[in-house]
């Protein structure tokens, strides 16, 4: 039907938008600053790794266990973030990362700088381009039932204002677990798709470079918003195609837009702030001045 | 049974020692005040109340339950709801929403209710009371940040009455306020009580805590150093001396 | 062997010392994670290259780098920084990784991705203790760090410009209402902070003999650990921090045979201390 680049991209970029929505509920939702999330990806993708490899478990078997586990392991290594706010809490999870990388590098069990390799796909190209899809769409109805339930309005009201949350009935610490824990458990998915659909991973690929261009994506696009999370993955997967005949300059160009959006335009191309959405809303407005209501 | 039981507490932060002991307790459905110069602990007996700041020493015990251990949400779940003296609504939520979100307080507990939408019509339509009973009704579109600050600090009443409180902390409410805003507050401080929720109100405007309180507890330095009727407190010498004898004993 | 490992040790944390300076006093008075310092210090290395390769004194290399790092960093604090400041964290932060990115690539551009020498030592001379060794490159790394950081102190605590960046790191807006110029306090910090980092540069590229366009990634986010370990904002504790990082990644790595990355051990130190003081070591809620 595609060609099988257009198919190969598209498979990456859908995992790149599952990857922008369970950052988007941990930093745009509950407000929890993450700059270690290509870490909980790598949890996800060694767990599927080590199942598939080592236990031979199937495709569809390794799925659920490799989000519980990537979901435990995500709320084990919240509880350092669970102590610290904002700036401290920004670098903890730096550290993470870090230290994370380094655990798959060091010790043998994860494959050492070779990584893991050997991880058996079920399925071609273009039917994985299927799975991936579904998936994604499946983020999608999660994330807009999240927002949408009395969870999600906690984890909103955290990001607002931790200490109005707290005496307004907010269990802080339980609901910052579950924030980590959601998105852990979408970055487990997010991995074991990673690793079936590459069928080789190596510590490289969940370094903190990553974690900056998985935030990127939801900054770039407007965090806290789930078209913004979209749109990001998007234009930061399809990016480095276009770019591809300025190979040399792709990276400058990158670190050169991070600069660009946030002194112009610091809410994203989509944020709730943002022109795009402010133009859209006033001619929506104008056609249905009568019925506004409230202030 | 003594509604709410203070008994000899104490808070130390870095060896300055914020409260000293203090020790006094309310009936149910009255309306005791807390005044006192600045610094003399008030805000800090309140964090301590609900849950922000643990104790040094020191118990609480409210409808004879101990909860000088618990965390902050325990405590507004137990019914105890209060705020700021500098307010802090959830500034980019509408004001229909920041009510929601101590509404959702009998959702939050438990695993399968924290999955139901909070945007169901009963669920809207009691936020719509609440916000009826503090007047606000008409705003509830609005963004909590665009208020003026007399309807912020009525939006944080109206927050915490979501909650279902049985006794309601407040925060110098008056603080900052226009004199019919101040009037209007302090019309529904007394419908609140009427309500039948006790309330402790730290205020500075002395007018307003004589007018409204039954009883007053005075603090100074982190010590009561007084308690009485208001006209007790209004001709005790040791509550004149704290906030006019200050200056001549400097001098 | 163990004085030995404690003599390099210290040679590296106090350059680590010297780049988390500046980054610690830009968060003190703007509260801004600061990644693309580690793009100045890396500047900084190129810097000193250049003008050694027309003029080859190593005195007159550092002086012109930390002039003209201290210029970069003052840009960068006004047309970057200022803008943003009313805006949420993360906006700051992302705005200096891109710029940290950027930087390294035009280095790259410029002047290729290789390994360039920088032999500029001045010959200080090596002296030798029993056993122990210094070098003369860590006789150098240790003369300029300590001079710098005299200065640094003598500023702080002995002059009016001192007392006024202290008074603007404790509270921007009370120092703002007692009449500092606080927009100046704050461009000093940058000023400062940013031609400690380019003499950092200059040192390391001097101590490695290499310069090379990523020589800034692991500074720039181990230097993170550093002031958090010495409480954001507090210049002797990232001093401390500093050293006590180099000196345990170097006795670590060289006394026992642990596998385990030496950038990564920061992480670890600063993680399990945060688990037991939320605000660093020297640092207050």
């Amino acid at each position: 039907m595609f060609g099988g680049y257009i198919i190969t991209v598209s498979i990456t970029i859908g995992i790149y938008i599952i990857l922008a929505i369970s950052l988007n509920i941990i930093t745009g939702y509950a407000g929890q600053i993450s700059l270690g999330h290509a870490a909980f990806w790598g949890i996800g993708a060694y767990c599927s790794a080590l199942l598939a490899t080592r236990l031979g478990l199937p495709f569809w078997i390794g799925l659920p266990l490799t989000i519980a586990l990537t979901a435990l392991i995500g709320s084990l290594l919240a509880i350092p973030c669970l102590r610290v706010r904002e700036d401290f809490l920004a670098i903890t999870t730096i550290g993470i990362n870090f230290v994370v990388q380094a655990v798959f590098l060091y010790v043998p069990f994860f494959g050492g700088a070779m990584g893991i390799g050997g991880i058996v796909s079920p399925y071609s190209t273009s039917s994985f381009f299927w799975i991936t899809l579904i998936f994604v769409i499946l983020c999608i109805v999660l994330d807009r039932w999240l927002v949408r339930s009395w969870i999600g309005l906690a984890l909103e009201s955290l990001r607002e204002d931790e200490t109005a949350a707290a005496i307004s009935g907010v269990d802080v610490v339980k609901f910052k677990v579950a924030a980590f824990a959601i998105g852990s458990g979408l970055t487990g998915l997010a991995g074991h798709l990673y690793a079936h659909f590459m069928t080789f991973i190596s510590a490289d690929d969940f370094g903190f470079p990553q974690s900056i261009v998985i935030l990127s994506m939801i900054v770039f696009g407007g965090i806290g918003t789930l078209r913004g999370a979209i749109l990001g993955a998007v234009i930061l997967g399809v990016a480095p195609e276009i770019f591809r005949p300025v190979l040399d300059y792709r990276t400058l160009i990158y670190g050169g837009l991070l600069i660009f959006m946030m002194r112009f335009q610091p809410a994203g191309i989509l944020g709730d702030q943002s022109l795009l959405p402010r133009m859209f809303r006033a001619v929506r407005q104008r056609g249905l001045e009568p019925m506004r209501t409230g202030g | 049974m003594v509604f709410l039981a203070v008994r000899s507490l104490t808070k130390d932060f870095y060896g300055l020692k914020a409260l000293g002991g203090v020790h006094f307790s309310l009936e149910q459905g009255e309306i005791l005040g807390i005044i006192g110069p600045n610094g003399a602990g008030k805000t800090t007996l309140f964090n301590i109340i609900s849950g922000l700041l643990r104790p040094t020493e020191g118990e609480i015990h409210f409808q004879g339950v101990p909860i000088h251990h618990l965390k902050p949400h325990e405590i507004a779940m137990g019914g105890i709801a209060r705020t700021f003296q500098i307010v802090r609504p959830f500034n980019n939520f509408t004001v229909l929403k920041n009510v929601l979100v101590a509404h959702g307080h009998r959702f939050y507990p438990g695993l399968l209710s924290l999955a139901l939408p909070f945007e169901k019509e009963n669920h809207l339509g009691q936020a719509r009371e609440i916000l009826a009973r503090v007047g606000m009704e008409p705003y509830q579109g609005s963004l909590a940040k665009n208020l003026p600050l007399g309807f912020k600090k009525q939006l944080e009443i109206a927050r915490a009455l979501a909650l279902e409180p049985s006794l309601l902390l407040l925060d110098e409410p008056m603080a900052g306020l226009q004199y019919e805003e101040s009037e209007r507050l302090a019309g529904l401080i007394r419908r609140l009580r009427e309500e039948g929720i006790s309330i402790i109100l730290i205020e500075h405007n002395m007018q307003v805590v004589m007018d409204l309180c039954e009883r007053i507890v005075v603090l100074d330095h982190g010590v009561k150093i007084a308690e009485g009727v208001p006209e007790e407190i209004r001709t005790n010498p040791q509550v004149i001396e704290a906030y006019i004898g200050r200056e001549e004993n400097v001098a | 062997m163990i004085w030995q490992q404690f003599a390099n040790g210290l040679a590296i944390g106090s350059v680590y010392a010297l780049i988390a300076l500046g980054l610690t006093m830009v968060y003190g008075v703007l509260r801004i994670l600061h990644i693309a310092h580690a793009g100045v210090y890396a500047l900084g290395a190129y810097m000193g290259l250049l003008v050694f390769r027309f003029i080859p004194n190593f005195w007159l290399a550092l002086g012109l780098t930390m002039v003209g790092c201290s210029l970069a960093g003052v840009i960068i604090q006004r047309y970057l920084y200022m803008p943003l400041l009313a805006l949420p964290r993360i906006v700051p932060l992302i705005a200096s990784i891109g710029l940290f990115i950027a930087l390294e690539e035009i280095f790259r551009l410029i002047a290729g991705p290789y390994i360039l020498s920088f032999p500029a030592n001045p010959g200080l001379g090596s002296i030798q203790w029993g056993m122990v060794r210094i070098t003369s490159n860590q006789l150098l790394v240790f003369l300029v760090t300590f001079s710098l950081l005299a200065i640094l102190w003598f500023i702080m605590s002995r002059t009016k410009l001192g007392l006024a960046m202290q008074a603007t790191c404790q509270d921007l807006e009370t120092a703002s209402v007692m009449g500092i110029n606080t927009e100046k306090i704050i461009a000093t910090n940058f000023l400062i902070g940013s031609a400690l980092a380019g003499a950092a540069g200059v040192l390391v590229g001097v101590y490695f003999n290499s310069v090379y366009p990523t020589m800034g990634s692991i500074p720039a986010y181990k230097a993170l650990a550093i002031i958090v370990l010495g409480g954001l904002g507090s210049i002797p504790g990232t001093v401390l921090g500093g050293l006590l990082i180099g000196l345990g990644e170097t006795l670590l790595l060289g006394l026992t045979d642990i596998p385990f990355p030496r950038d990564a051990l920061a992480f670890i130190i600063m993680i399990l201390i945060l688990m037991f003081r939320p605000y660093g070591l020297l640092g207050k809620e």
